[in-house]
Parts: C-alpha cells; sequence; structure tokens
C-alpha cells in the first residue's frame, strides 16, 4: 500500500507530466479556436451559398413571369379575333343569321357571367426575414457589439 | 552560462511581447479612431448601390377574359463600334434578319451619325425569335472563326427589355391607347389607369458584397384590368361601322353599345383606328388628339336624336302628354326667327308619337317654348349636356349647351336646342343622357372598367347612377312613344323579333362662316331594346354619309345590323320566346 501512494505521489510530481498538462491545455485552447474558426467558417459558406441560391432564384422567377407574359401574349395573338374568325371560315362555318337561332329551355342554365381572373387570396411568397447571426461576419459582429450603444455606455 | 540564456530569452520575449501589445493596441486605436469612423461611414456608402426595381405593367382584359393587352420580352440589337470585325457582314446579316436598310446600317457602322460614337443602336423591339437567330449565327461564326480571332459578326449586343403588346392590333385601339417606349400610357385607359396598371416601382438597397444574402423586394405588379367590353361584340361593331362607311360613303363614324342597367360599354367602335403595336404612327393616323376616340371627344350637333330628351322632359313637367295634340303648320316664330320642318311643309293634325315619328322640328319647338327656357334648361342640365359623364378613358370632352345668360344664347336657341341644333354634345353623353328613358327613370354612369386584379384579389366596381331627371312612369310612356313612331314608320332600324325604341336625327353641319352647310350632315341613330326589358343601348353616328344625308337611310339600317348581332352575342331571345319563358 505504501508502495502504491509513494508511486501515485511520485507520478504527480514528475516534471514530463506537468509539461504535458500544459500541452493539452495549450492544445485545448488551439483546437477550441479551431473549432470556432471551423463552424464561422462553416456557416459563412452556408450563408454565402444560400445567398447565390437566392439570387439565382430570383433571377429564374424573374425570367419565368417574362416567358410566362410572353407565352400569354402569344397565345391572345394566336387566338385573336381575327385569327379566330379566319379559321372558322377556313374550317366551313359562317357567321350565324338571327333567322338561324333556335332557343330552348335548359333548366338550370345560367348565363356567362364576366370572368373571375382571381383564384382567391392566397399569401404572396415571400422569403422570411434572414436573421443577422446567419449573415454576418465575426469581425462585423465584433464591430456591432464595440460600437453598440450598450457597449458606448451611450444608453442607460 | 545556462543561467545567461535564461535571462536573455526572458529579455527577448519581454521585448517581443511588448512589440506584439504595441501592435495590437495600434490596432485597437486605430480601430477606434475618428478617422475609422470616417473611413467606416464611406465605405458604408460602397457598401450597398441603391436599385429600383420596375413592377410589370397590368394587363388589359376584356369581360371574358381575352388579353387585350399585355407584356412581352423585345431585345435592342446594337453594334459595339469598338469590336466590330466585319461591318459589311454585320450590315448583311441586319439586313436578312431584321430587314433594315442594309446601306444605311453598313454606313452608320463605318461613319458613325455623332463623332466618338461607340454603341450603334439598330433597333429596340427586335423579336425575341430574331434575337435568338442572330444570337446563334453569331455563335456559330465565332466558332468558325481561327482560333484566337474573332468571329464576322463579333460587336453585335442583345439587351432583353418587356414592351407593350396589343394581340388584337387594331380591335379597340380606341379605347385602350397605348404605351409609349418610356413607359407611359396616352388615350383610352392606359392613360387614365396609367398609375394603376404601371404600379410602383420599389427601390431598396443592394449589397455590393455578393455573399451577403438579402431579402428578396416584395414588387406587387401593376394592376390587372378587366374591361366592360366583349371582345366579340367590338369586333362586330366595329365591322359594321367599317362595312357602313364603305356602303354610305361616310367619311368618319362611332357605334357605341352600353348597357342602360349599369352603365357598361360593352363595345365603341370608331374610325379611325390604329395598330396599337405601332404606336409610332399616331401621327399619320390622326390629326389631332381629339380624334383618336370620337365617341368622347367629340362634341358635334347630333340633330334630332335630341328630341328625345325634349319630349321626355316635356311628359315629365306636365307640359305635354302622349295624347296631347298639335296642329302642325309647318312653321314657328320663336325669339324672332322662323322655325321649319326638316322638308318645309306642314304635317297638320298630330299627337306627340306623330311628332316624334315625323321627327317635327315645328312641335318640338313649340312644346319647349311651352315649358320654358327654366323648366326646358333644367332638364337638359339634369342629363348632362354641357357636363363631363366622367366616363373612365382619357380625352371626353364636356360639349357645349348654350343656356340664357350665356352671351351667345339668343331667344330662338330655346325653339332650336329642343331639336339639336345649337347644342354640341359627344355621342357618350347623349347615350347617358337617354339611358334614363331605358332604364325607367335613372340615368347611369357609364364606365369602361369591369374589374380590378391586384395581389390575387379582384375588385368589381359598382354600378353608379347620376341621378333620376325623370319618373319611371315617363321613361316607360316614352319607351313606348318611340317603338310605336318605329312600326308606324315602318323604319329600317326595326329589328325582326324584337321591339325597340330609337330615334334617328339627321343634323346639317355648321360651317365657320356661320351657316349650315346643306350637302353635309352628320347621320344619327339612338335606340335600345327590348323595350320591355332593355338590355342593351346602341347609338351610331355617322359623318358625312354620302349616299344619302339622312339619318333614317343611313344610321337606322347600321343600327339594326349591329342590334341583330347584338342580341346574337349577348343570347337576348326574341321577344317571343321570352314570353314564353316568363309565362312558364
Amino acid at each position: 500500500m505504501q508502495n502504491i501512494n509513494h508511486f501515485v505521489h511520485a507520478y504527480k510530481i514528475a516534471p514530463w507530466r506537468i509539461q504535458r498538462q500544459w500541452i493539452g491545455n495549450a492544445l485545448l485552447v488551439v483546437v477550441g479556436f479551431a473549432m470556432v474558426a471551423a463552424l464561422y467558417l462553416y456557416v459563412t459558406a452556408r450563408a454565402a451559398i444560400a445567398g447565390r441560391e437566392i439570387q439565382d432564384l430570383t433571377a429564374s422567377t424573374r425570367a419565368s413571369q417574362q416567358a410566362s407574359a410572353d407565352l400569354q401574349t402569344r397565345f391572345a395573338a394566336l387566338t385573336s379575333t381575327s385569327v379566330m374568325e379566319e379559321r372558322a371560315l377556313a374550317l366551313g362555318f359562317e357567321p350565324i343569321q338571327p333567322g338561324m337561332m333556335e332557343y330552348i329551355v335548359v333548366a338550370g342554365y345560367m348565363p356567362p357571367q364576366p370572368v373571375i381572373l382571381s383564384n382567391g387570396p392566397q399569401p404572396g411568397l415571400r422569403a422570411p426575414s434572414i436573421p443577422p447571426e446567419y449573415n454576418q461576419s465575426l469581425l462585423d459582429w465584433m464591430d456591432e457589439q464595440i460600437h453598440s450603444p450598450y457597449a458606448r455606455g451611450g444608453l442607460q | 552560462m545556462r543561467q545567461q540564456y535564461i535571462w536573455r530569452s526572458k529579455f527577448l520575449i519581454s521585448v517581443l511581447g511588448f512589440l506584439a501589445f504595441l501592435v495590437i493596441a495600434q490596432i485597437v486605436r486605430i480601430q477606434n479612431s475618428d478617422e475609422a469612423a470616417i473611413f467606416r461611414q464611406r465605405a458604408s456608402w460602397y457598401a450597398t448601390e441603391p436599385k429600383t426595381f420596375y413592377p410589370d405593367r397590368g394587363n388589359i382584359y376584356d369581360r371574358n377574359g381575352h388579353l387585350l393587352a399585355g407584356n412581352k420580352t423585345v431585345y435592342e440589337v446594337g453594334v459595339n463600334l469598338n469590336d466590330v470585325k466585319d461591318a459589311n457582314a454585320i450590315a448583311m446579316t441586319l439586313s436578312v434578319q431584321l430587314g433594315v436598310d442594309y446601306a444605311e446600317t453598313l454606313n452608320n457602322i463605318v461613319n458613325p451619325p455623332i463623332p466618338d460614337l461607340a454603341y450603334l443602336i439598330v433597333t429596340k423591339s427586335a423579336s425575341a425569335e430574331d434575337a435568338a437567330a442572330l444570337q446563334q449565327l453569331q455563335i456559330t461564326m465565332q466558332e468558325q472563326a481561327p482560333a484566337g480571332t474573332s468571329g464576322s459578326l463579333s460587336g453585335l449586343e442583345f439587351t432583353a427589355h418587356p414592351q407593350r403588346d396589343y394581340p388584337e392590333g387594331t380591335l379597340a385601339s380606341n379605347i385602350i391607347g397605348f404605351v409609349n417606349r418610356s413607359g407611359r400610357g396616352y388615350f383610352g385607359v392606359e392613360e387614365k389607369y396609367n398609375d394603376l396598371l404601371a404600379g410602383n416601382p420599389v427601390q431598396v438597397l443592394v449589397p455590393t458584397d455578393p455573399n451577403k444574402a438579402e431579402d428578396i423586394p416584395h414588387i406587387p405588379d401593376g394592376t390587372n384590368l378587366v374591361l366592360t367590353i366583349n371582345r366579340d361584340l367590338q369586333a362586330a361593331a366595329e365591322k359594321t361601322l367599317d362595312d357602313a362607311l364603305s356602303t354610305y360613303g361616310a367619311q368618319g363614324g362611332t357605334i357605341i353599345v352600353m348597357d342602360p342597367r349599369n352603365g357598361e360599354i360593352l363595345a365603341m367602335a370608331v374610325t379611325p383606328r390604329m395598330d396599337l403595336n405601332q404606336f409610332w404612327n399616331y401621327d399619320v393616323v390622326y390629326q389631332n388628339a381629339s380624334e383618336f376616340n370620337r365617341a368622347i371627344s367629340v362634341p358635334y350637333e347630333p340633330g334630332s336624336v335630341v328630341k328625345i330628351l325634349t319630349m321626355a322632359a316635356a311628359l315629365d313637367s306636365g307640359a305635354v302628354t302622349a295624347n296631347t295634340g298639335f296642329l302642325d303648320t309647318g312653321s314657328i316664330l320663336v325669339g324672332g326667327s322662323i322655325i321649319k320642318n326638316w322638308n318645309d311643309e306642314a304635317w297638320g293634325q298630330q299627337d306627340m308619337t306623330g311628332c316624334l315619328q315625323h321627327s317635327l322640328n315645328v312641335c318640338m319647338a313649340w312644346i319647349s317654348t311651352q315649358m320654358g327656357t327654366q323648366i326646358f334648361y333644367g332638364y337638359m342640365n339634369r342629363f348632362g349636356l354641357g357636363h363631363l359623364t366622367n366616363i373612365d378613358m382619357a380625352g371626353e370632352s364636356a360639349g357645349r349647351l348654350k343656356v340664357p345668360g350665356d352671351e351667345d344664347w339668343y331667344p330662338v336657341d330655346l325653339g332650336t336646342n329642343a331639336f339639336g341644333q345649337g347644342v354640341a354634345i359627344t355621342p357618350i353623353q347623349l347615350l347617358t343622357a337617354a339611358s334614363s328613358i331605358a332604364n325607367d327613370g335613372r340615368m347611369v354612369s357609364p364606365h369602361i372598367l369591369y374589374s380590378m386584379l391586384r395581389e390575387n384579389r379582384q375588385y368589381n366596381v359598382p354600378a353608379q347612377y347620376t341621378g333620376a331627371p325623370i319618373s319611371s312612369q315617363t321613361a316607360r310612356t316614352l319607351s313606348n312613344m318611340l317603338a310605336i313612331s318605329l312600326e308606324n314608320e315602318a323604319s329600317q332600324a326595326l329589328v325582326p323579333g324584337y321591339r325597340m325604341a330609337g330615334k334617328t336625327g339627321t343634323a346639317q353641319i355648321p360651317t365657320p362662316y356661320g351657316y349650315y352647310d346643306s350637302a353635309l350632315t352628320n347621320a344619327s341613330f339612338i335606340g335600345w331594346g327590348p323595350v320591355d326589358d332593355a338590355q342593351f343601348m346602341i347609338y351610331v353616328w355617322l359623318e358625312k354619309p354620302s349616299t344619302s344625308i339622312w339619318g333614317s337611310e343611313t344610321a337606322a339600317p347600321v343600327f339594326s345590323e349591329m342590334a341583330q348581332k347584338t342580341v346574337i352575342l349577348l343570347n337576348i331571345p326574341p321577344d317571343s320566346v321570352r314570353q314564353q319563358l316568363v309565362s312558364k
């Protein structure tokens, strides 16, 4: 038992152990900084990618809207009154005359009403507000902290 | 010796540590100095740049959802003169693909019209297909060029931008108006609702740092408008009008179809019309702005169609009844001047229906004198003569109704105004006034906007009424009198199967020299039907018809033709069918 106590005491006071403790603590600090830096780099990269994707999506949305508008006007031109009349005449149809009309009673018939283009209220598509934690650099954050009213003691 | 090294080491560590401390202290000092604040402020100026986002201009639809005005992408094609390698190839290619003049284009590239010009615009509105073909050709030429050199079409540049597009071309051009290259609306709905259609541009600060994520600015598009017009009815009205001008040799014309129950304009055809996709030809088509839409902008002396208003006033005020007798001697003295009938003849004993049927000026002048100036002009004022109808299209004219007290009003005007002389009104004014007769005494406010669509919500425009100048009893009595007069006269305005009410008008055209031109007339007709449930009103105005000067022989048959098309397109069954349906 005494030998064991002696061995433990010798281990505790060994110089190489003290050195290893110092080295270990220093490495721990370095690893801690490295982890923070890696995390910061990761978040910054993700934010940058997200920003690029937003720009791409915005451009894509804009292009789709323009393409949609182009197709809509093109479709309207293809179905314009003059074009449709020409096509109808070419297919052998002829304008109806009053004497050719025959009216019949259809139960439940509702006369056509003016167009309703709205398909009901819908929430507009909008990106949520991005909190500054996701796009603020470490230096920005430090700068903000230094120059914030609280840090300057401007607010009581 | 070893102790010496230890001290040296400690000394060096202290010196280096002190220097490091000085560096850090200096960094902190600089970061928090006044100069740093100035630099930070300056940096913030360049950290973002203002960018204006313009919303897409709203579309315009007819009442059935057919697109009348939309947007499409076109390309500005230009030549960067500093990058041109083969001016001849560029000029030839543009000439073939875009149809521009080869020699002129080549000359402009080789000898720019402005010294030191760097960029030459060839066209601002090349179609997407043309631009794509040119771009593909440019790429092909670049691929065929020797390595390290430019292709023969280098210098061609393309810039996409939206442009207003009107798929129907000339259809309803007078109603729609157009948008110029700077995006401003002119005439019609495009001008009247320019702010709504254009929307609100949004200016935002965009970070110059591309890695900074930003909110997408929410930019609502311009408001979409749904008009009251029926595209097919509009096309039918324009065709009818064009045929009428050809048949009767008229110099111009107008046809308006309106729903008297709510003031919705269903069709409004005028001449001339222009292709809205070539708005730059405006000066070629029109001599002045009022010609763009004569239906609302050009007041004229309409003649006998005003008699329905005179008769309405007389019946409503109690000055006469439908059965009141009048002995027409062929002339009457009003304000010291003699007024005669249109054919200078006496028509003998007449009742009020006969006065309308034969369109007797003498009878109408007598009726106005029975009412007196106060009552007569009071009614004309309530009918809106001389006032804007406030129809929602740009460029409306108020016309002119001289009233007692005006410098140029004379007592004889009471008699002449009663049959439509000496009064200048627009077709839309008369249609609005007469809507009170077709609509049981209630006068509607004419409008072209059916609804607005914004942020996916549709707001319908309710019908508005501008008063009730006459009673419902007066309106029904007068409608019946007008229907009888058409039937008795076997008018060319009659529509088989439908009972219609209406009145012709033939007005001589006043000259700048103060007298009327006997050879030139304005032929008009106003009518509505079916009489027992009026669902449409039609106004026809033919300017200076040459085959006949009379409205009964020109405007009346045009009304009949238009009414026959209207009942088909609006699905209005003949009177007999409707009565059967009601009886069931």
